[in-house]
């Protein structure tokens, strides 16, 4: 039978993905151990063997035994080789590559050869989408992305709107609040999940509370503002390099110095690691940062207080597949929620660990496969009830949306909402702040020993003046070596350190308090005047600082973060868990 | 396809339960719908929000902006949630008889 003219080009362009390294591996290797099942929603709700990982993947694996392995290319049956010929065969393929596969990689963690099955689907998705064969809704959302530059059509005219009906809204809390769009000269720019200006502006409206108390020079971008990217869910990589231009070029225009990321899975995903390949854009004159360590930042500097009583009920957090298995943030919204609310209650599995909300990798958008979806997210709503939580935080629209259908089909009764919404109900207005900042510290100072360890004559007779003046006893430390025998002599509650000094540096100082035993539960607040040392600290293997600040010292912030360090290991909330924290 | 059933009404839906022929709309249809969204009753600012996005839809063939939704109304929000708790994209439109919203949604 000859082949049809799509299966042939999907054949062809299957030929080609072979080339790939990562590809090869990942079609080669599979031993069929099963290793892979009990990781994957789809097989445990349903218990069909054809929905494991490794059957999944068969389907496009066959391709491969039947054109590249050496036996397979004489006896294709031998070896389980198949290859398509039909049109009705690219619609089956559809509904394995689409619709049963959230290309969450679960299965890839709990895989010995690290097979990436979601790389086979999406390289599979890419092939028959070139061809027309894609669920309805994946290419009407690629087509607003080519067309209007954005996946739900929004117009310019629409955007800038909201934009400014938002700035409205916002100062009923903050009276002086504006919003600034392609502001020259801002430091950072804000982009976002078009989901945010069409329906559900809260979480925009969080975001923009937040970067007004932090005093954060920024910008909204009057175009290339849709982080979304739906190459990486349809495989298309031209579209990806499309939608990661739009956003890298107005943020080149703008010479900003960061781009900040929504709270979007696969948008931060997208964005920040698979872009600027798509889009040959390295390097990137600017840093590219989800506003969750963002948000880490405003905290860690004293630029947004935080007062924890203000969400009482239980909270629970779902990691987004995109940022807790391909992106590596898991800690951020940890120490954020653990600050905004308090009753943090941990999911388990979590972390990279964590099952899929059941909308990834597109989901939300093919409606053919809603109730399939929903029937295997019962693996998920389980776990959301076993926390006993009354929200759930997550850091990612489409699993927003993807829990909340499992909250109304499996009556969970709990609100989802993103982390930042969270974060702006907990930040203290700009009275508040002031107020906390004037309040007398001497009843947490009473008793309290802080270390000062910093080779500047002029720092150290100012902190020294300034912290007795609060109430604290001071020791000083004119260098690293005795500031280590200090702190292990006087066990001090508090210890501030700087960076360059002559000796032992502050990082090699702060690296052997962690590691000593009688020191590594200390809090460590960092004054330098080195900028960018956070990625020295955060890159090495023990816990990061506590807080950190530059010279010249502020003293409003400073006061805010010893009350914060001190306030923090009263109620044993020590950010010892922010171990495995990226670079902020 | 599924079909959606409560009371006298039947109407073809999708997987997510919008309506497949949106032109088969009735109030009768609305109220029944409703019920999927944790709405038990239509009150009359439910019916203000339900007819500004059937106009708008009807019209311009997508789901308008959250924006215009307050603005026409003249309800905050904060209201929209009160009424539909679902939101407006999967509780508001699909009453209104929209079809589903394409995206991330």
């Amino acid at each position: 039978m000859k082949r049809s003219e799509k299966a042939q080009k999907v054949v062809d362009g299957f030929q080609e993905s072979v080339k790939l390294r990562q590809m090869l591996l990942s079609l080669a290797g599979c031993a069929h151990c099963g290793l892979c099942n009990d990781s994957c929603h789809y097989y445990l709700a349903t218990g069909d063997p054809e929905m494991t990982p490794a059957a999944k993947s068969d389907k496009i694996r066959r391709l491969y035994k039947y054109h590249n392995d050496r036996l397979g290319r004489i006896f294709p049956w031998w070896v389980g080789g198949e290859t398509l010929k039909t049109d009705e065969d690219l619609e089956e393929l559809k509904d394995i590559v689409y619709g049963s596969c959230t290309m969450c990689r679960r299965c890839t963690f709990n895989c010995p050869f690290g097979i990436d099955t979601a790389l086979l689907m999406r390289t599979a998705r890419g092939l028959i989408t070139a061809q027309g064969v894609a669920p309805e809704g994946i290419l009407s959302v690629m087509k607003d992305q080519w067309e209007i530059g954005n996946q739900m059509g929004v117009t310019p005219k629409d955007y800038i709107e909201t934009l400014e009906w938002l700035e409205e809204e916002v100062q009923d809390e903050l009276p002086d609040f504006k919003v600034p769009i392609d502001k020259e000269g801002a430091d950072i720019v804000y982009v976002i999940n078009p989901r945010e200006v069409k329906y559900a502006p809260q979480s925009l409206m969080a975001a923009f509370k937040i970067f007004h108390l932090a005093g954060e020079n920024w910008t909204m971008p009057s175009q290339g503002w849709d982080n979304t990217n739906f190459g990486l869910f349809s495989g298309d990589n031209k579209l990806g390099a499309h939608m990661g231009n739009l956003a890298f070029n107005q943020a080149k225009k703008l010479g900003v110095k960061k781009m900040v990321i929504s709270e979007c899975g696969h948008g931060f995903r997208s964005t920040k690691w698979e872009s600027p390949n798509w889009a040959k854009a390295n390097p990137l004159p600017f840093e590219i940062e989800s506003i969750l360590e963002t948000m880490v930042r405003y905290v860690n500097q004293g630029r947004i207080v935080l007062d924890r009583t203000r969400n009482k009920e239980p909270v629970t957090y779902h990691d987004p597949c995109n940022l807790s298995r391909s992106a590596g943030i898991t800690e951020e919204p940890r120490f954020l929620l653990k600050r905004s609310c308090m009753d943090f209650r941990e999911m388990y599995p979590n972390r990279q660990d964590s099952f899929c909300c059941t909308g990834g990798g597109g989901a939300m958008s093919m409606s053919e496969y809603a109730s399939k979806r929903i029937e295997v997210g019962r693996i998920k709503a389980d776990q959301i009830r076993a926390t006993g939580a009354k929200h759930v935080a997550t850091a990612c629209h489409n699993c927003e949306d993807g829990l909340s259908d499992l909250v109304k089909h499996y009556k969970l009764g709990v609100t989802v909402k993103n982390v930042c919404e969270f974060v702006a109900d907990a930040c203290a207005l700009p009275e508040e702040k002031r107020k906390l900042v004037s309040m007398p510290i001497a009843d947490i100072a009473k008793g309290k020993k802080i270390l000062v360890i910093d080779d500047q004559p002029d720092v150290v007779q100012y902190l020294e003046a300034f912290l007795k003046d609060q109430g604290f006893s001071v020791v000083i430390a004119m260098n690293g070596a005795q500031g280590l025998a200090k702190a292990k002599q006087e066990r001090p509650d508090l210890i501030t350190l700087d960076i360059t000094m002559p000796g032992k540096s502050g990082i090699e100082v702060f690296t052997a308090l962690r590691k000593d035993p009688d020191t590594k539960d200390i809090p460590v607040f960092i004054i330098t005047g080195v900028m960018n040392f956070r990625q020295l600290m955060y890159y090495r293997e023990v816990m990061p600082p506590d807080a950190y600040m530059e010279k010249p010292i502020d003293t409003e912030a400073l006061l805010l973060n010893l009350r914060r360090l001190l306030d923090e290991r009263k109620h044993g909330s020590k950010p010892a868990d922010t171990a495995n924290m990226t670079a902020v | 396809m599924p079909i959606f059933e409560h009371g006298s009404v039947k109407v073809e839906v999708d997987e997510d339960g919008f309506m497949q022929n949106p032109e088969e709309w009735t109030e009768e249809v609305a109220a029944a719908l409703a019920t999927t969204e944790g709405v038990d009753e239509l009150g009359e600012e439910h019916w203000k929000v339900i007819h500004f996005l059937r106009d708008y839809y009807q019209k311009f063939g997508v789901a308008p902006m959250i924006r215009k939704l307050c603005k026409e109304t003249g309800f905050k929000l904060k209201k929209i949630y009160e009424l539909f708790p679902s939101g407006p994209a999967k509780g508001a439109c699909k009453v209104a008889g929209l079809a589903k919203p394409t995206g991330c949604v």
